[in-house]
């Protein structure tokens, strides 16, 4: 086929995300990564303060009981959550399942994603009440 | 002045003109001959009216089939005006081609085993139709595309009108092209000039076919000297969405559909179709199974008789699927629950669809020897735009897509044999006959002209076409048609264009296409006034002539295009060589005789 | 058969209103800058856009220009953006909109006139996939003397047939932030036929297309914003397409890897 050297627009600038519902909604999805990035760095602190003993320890704890931590966290909660909702409804799109030559629907995967979540959950809380 | 140089010249990037690309780019190959193939269109390829059939396309695919039933179907189709040489030729080399398109990556429809899947259709004594679907058009159109960007030696022309032929001594020469996104003129030198852009239904107003299905091919080939044949049989499809004309297919009578009028009542077994077949088990050639001119002119007739339903304005009459059931319905028919919801806010699984015959096919066009050649050397058509004595006063359905398959191919093939043994003409021939075109364009774009609207035109056009040569013509309706057309091709050589912008004017274009769509719709209703009897889609209400007449119109008709004045007509026989004209009989009439 | 009268309900064509369409202009032989304007028409229930343009081409101004063909949403032609969103002109239908209608050329590709935009790059992309079946070595040949096609069982069609789908109108392009921040991007539509053609039970030629998709420009640089798949007329759902790419894409790096 005949190339022809086409022609070529400038790149959208940086607020291209701001001009449509649809995108604002994708920025939200992506955003959800910051508050989870804090909850990681707590966990982070938390291992090394383990690390450096009981005042430390204890300094750690008070740190994560402060009303605005924990309200930041709890934002982490729910973005995560929020980040778990869109991504299974994708996954079924990403990954079609077929079993037997016939493909599963989706909702069953969604559904199936929900009930790994739940299922990890309570291993994580009977692990817990263990301890 | 942009000026190529190219072998082969195609033009026209549609299902026929892509695969006479690949059929010549093949051909080259295997004879050792490299050789470079332009393909102009008009738009891009993959925008092509072929993108639009629905149904399917025909071939002898089942061991009870053969290629006689094939053979004799499309004869008795055709009311016997066709060339029996060249449908022998089709029947035996449609199969082939529809594999072609297989191994080529088409989705068609499958059976349980792997095997490709056939449907039922009208006039066709056998289920042989191949389907993807209902987007048969569709995928072959992109599969021939995209197939087409695997030979590096066809070089695309997207959206380059093609304006003018360069014709001397009796050969082709090249073309002539405008380049619509710079007004730019292009000349391509060619050995071989092959025509494949499609049909002419947008002579009517009412019609399923696509804004860019003007008739520029022919037009182009008629103004040279070549004969359009047969151009009085024009195609009305039996279901059009009422309001629009897009088209709803007959694939849906194929898989059991069936037609109502406003009683609930199926009308056909009135029209020689009957007796009526049980609801879910169609019967091929009885009842909705008929061919497309036997259920357009039964509309007609319950129309008169006052028993059509009305959607809007339209009178229509109704296509029921609601039997079949919604999951079959969506497997075998999605797109056209697609349109009937859009369009007219119908769904097919709970409603019937209302609709209406409408213009849908060019019997006639560019008349060609059986190896597709015109009567000018080096000029090649095939597909719709060509009149190669395929279809005759009827076209079966899935036929034509076969068609351009079968034909387009032959076309490619011809056209590179010739270019291996031809030469460039002189390149000063060409340009004395761009300057030519020049003049034209700047007539119409800056000229003394009246400033008549190409609009009022058109419509006038489109308005005339309908009431003098529409599913049962007069004598009086056609030679008004005709005198209309002869008037307004006088007024349009005074119109003027607005727009003077060279960029995308699309004004101008439109302008052009008119004046092309005028010269053939002469054509059209002359030769429709003088053929005095009643074949295929040509049927007369006049007195005497409601009835074949094998002994003086077993011709096909020739018009020839005289510049200002008048077109003539003239008369050249049917190749009969194998099956005597019959009678044409459908339903239980049809049971037992030769067809 | 029942002999009941048939009633269907009908598209309203005497529920006549008069809209305001307002279209970009941009005249590139009479103004370097593009304009809007405002024309005003009588319209009923079963008024596309398309049909409302060719109004105006033929009642108020013949100077607009746009593309169009079939009106029946399978031939691509008419895609603009309808209050900022892409769509096909024959596919929109003037009564689903209240207030103003603000019709412009698609976004990411540059326009060459009014309505009119070059889509020469998407083809381009289209091109660079290698969208063909690939089957070097069959198992039989194509014989014209003796045609035997390919056997495939429904579902080995259902794999790809939606994909198969597409129509090449590009608006999912003109969706795609990532082809208007990079048109090198190969964009959705281009990799999703090239994940139809791999996903092909007679196809071999997925290697030969992943140096293409597998790279920077091919799939990876969709980050899931999921809007092309939304605004595609034919349900094709590119968004899936590129990134079932990604995995497949992913498994090859893999291979390659072992392989050494």
């Amino acid at each position: 086929m005949h190339k022809s050297s086409s022609q070529r627009l400038p790149p959208l600038k940086r607020n291209w995300w701001l001009k449509h519902r649809f995108f604002k909604l994708y920025m939200l999805r992506e955003a959800t990564v910051l508050p989870l990035v804090f909850f990681t760095l707590c966990l982070l602190a938390g291992m090394v303060a383990l690390l450096q003993g009981a005042d430390s320890w204890q300094g750690w704890i008070a740190f994560m009981g402060s009303p605005i931590v924990l309200l930041l966290n709890l934002l982490a909660l729910a973005a995560s959550l929020f980040h778990a909702a869109t991504f299974f409804v994708l996954f079924p799109r990403v990954m079609p399942l077929r079993i037997a030559g016939h493909s599963l629907p989706d909702k069953a995967i969604v559904a199936g994603q929900w009930a790994g979540v739940v299922a990890v959950a309570l291993l994580f809380f009977w692990l817990l009440g263990r301890a | 002045m942009q000026q190529r140089d190219f072998d082969i010249v195609i033009v026209g990037g549609g299902g026929a003109g892509l695969r006479a690309a690949i059929g010549a780019a093949e051909h080259a190959k295997e004879h050792k001959t490299p050789q470079r193939i332009a393909l102009l269109s008009k738009v891009y390829p993959m925008r092509s009216h072929t993108v639009a059939a629905e149904g399917g396309a025909a071939a002898v695919t089942s061991a009870e089939d053969s290629h006689q039933a094939h053979f004799d179907d499309t004869v008795s189709g055709g009311d016997w005006l066709v060339e029996q040489g060249v449908v022998d030729y089709f029947v035996h080399h449609a199969y082939q081609e529809l594999v072609q398109m297989e191994r080529w990556g088409c989705p068609w429809s499958r059976k349980d085993d792997g095997q490709v899947q056939v449907r039922r259709f009208g006039g066709m004594k056998t289920a042989r139709t191949w389907f993807a679907a209902d987007k048969t058009g569709f995928h072959m159109l992109h599969t021939l595309f995209q197939t087409s960007l695997k030979y590096p030696e066809i070089e695309r022309f997207d959206e380059y009108f093609v304006l003018d032929l360069a014709v001397h001594e009796g050969a082709v020469i090249g073309v002539i092209a405008l380049q619509v996104a710079t007004g730019e003129l292009t000349l391509l030198r060619a050995k071989a000039v092959i025509l494949a852009t499609g049909g002419a239904g947008r002579l009517f107003r009412f019609n399923t076919n696509a804004g860019i299905v003007t008739g520029d091919g022919m037009a182009m080939a008629y103004r040279h000297g070549v004969a359009l044949r047969d151009m009085e049989f024009v195609q009305y499809h039996p279901t059009g969405l009422p309001g629009s004309g897009i088209l709803i297919t007959e694939a849906c009578r194929g898989e059991g559909g069936i037609l109502l009028n406003k009683d609930g009542y199926r009308y056909l077994q009135d029209y020689g179709l009957g007796p009526e077949t049980p609801l879910g088990k169609p019967e091929n050639k009885y009842m909705e199974l008929g061919p497309r001119d036997k259920l357009s002119q039964a509309f007609w007739q319950e129309q008169q008789a006052g028993r059509t339903g009305k959607f809007g304005d339209s009178d229509v009459v109704y296509l029921d699927l609601r039997h079949l059931g919604e999951k079959y319905i969506l497997e075998r028919l999605p797109f056209i629950c697609e349109l009937a919801k859009s369009y007219i806010n119908v769904d097919p699984v709970k409603e019937p669809i209302p609709i209406r015959p409408a213009v849908h096919y060019t019997m006639g066009g560019i008349e060609t020897d059986p190896l597709c050649e015109t009567s000018i050397a080096g000029l090649y058509a095939a597909g719709e735009c060509a009149s190669v004595g395929l279809h005759g006063a009827n076209r079966l359905g899935s036929n034509s897509l076969t068609e351009l398959l079968v034909f387009g191919r032959l076309a490619g093939e011809q056209a590179s044999k010739r270019a291996a043994q031809t030469e460039w003409a002189d390149t000063r021939l060409l340009e004395a006959q761009a300057e030519r075109q020049q003049a034209t364009l700047a007539r119409l774009c800056d000229g003394e002209g009246s400033g008549e609207s190409w609009v009022e035109l058109k419509h006038a056009m489109v308005q005339a076409m309908e009431s003098g040569c529409g599913i049962y013509r007069t004598e009086e309706g056609m030679r008004h048609s005709l005198e209309t057309m002869r008037q307004l091709r006088e007024r349009y050589a005074k119109i003027r264009v607005n727009d003077t912008s060279k960029i995308f004017n699309t004004e101008l274009l439109e302008c052009i296409e008119l004046g092309y769509g005028l010269d053939i719709a002469e054509a059209s209703c002359l030769g429709a006034l003088e053929r005095r009897e009643s074949r295929g889609a040509h049927q007369r209400l006049d007195e005497g002539m409601q009835k074949r007449d094998d002994v003086n119109y077993l011709k096909h008709s020739q018009v020839f295009y005289q510049g200002e004045a008048p077109a003539e007509l003239r008369w050249q026989d049917v190749d009969v060589r194998f099956s005597a004209p019959a009678e044409r009989a459908y339903g239980d009439a049809g049971k037992g005789g030769k067809v | 058969m029942s002999t009941e009268q048939i009633t269907t309900k009908s598209v309203s064509t005497n529920n006549t209103s008069i809209k305001h369409i307002s279209v970009k202009r941009y005249l590139p032989d009479s103004s370097a800058e593009a304009y809007w304007q405002q024309y005003e028409m009588p319209v009923d229930d079963s008024t596309s856009l398309l049909d409302a343009l060719n109004h105006i081409k033929e009642q108020l101004d013949s100077t607009l220009s746009y593309r169009w063909s079939c009106r029946m949403a399978i031939c691509g032609s008419c895609g603009v953006m309808v209050n900022g969103i892409p769509k096909l002109g024959c596919k929109t239908f003037l009564r689903d909109y209240e207030g103003e209608i603000r019709i412009e050329p698609l976004s990411h590709f540059p326009v060459q006139r009014d309505l009119v935009v070059d889509m020469e790059i998407f083809l381009e992309h289209l091109a660079a996939v290698k969208p063909y079946l690939i089957d070097d070595n069959p198992v039989k040949p194509y014989d014209p003397k003796a045609p035997e096609t390919y056997q495939q069982t429904p579902e080995q069609l259902a794999r790809y047939k939606q994909f198969a789908n597409c129509i090449n109108c590009g608006l999912c392009y003109s969706a795609c932030p990532q082809f208007g921040l990079n048109p090198e991007f190969l964009g959705p539509a281009a990799l999703t036929l090239a994940h139809r053609y791999n996903l092909d039970s007679r196809d071999h030629g997925k290697k030969q297309r992943m140096t293409e998709l597998n790279r920077h420009e091919g799939v990876w640089s969709c980050t899931f914003v999921g809007f092309c798949s939304q605004v595609c007329p034919k349900h094709v759902d590119p968004a899936a397409a590129v990134n079932q790419g990604k995995v497949e894409a992913a498994k090859h790096t893999l291979i390659a890897l072992f392989k050494g």
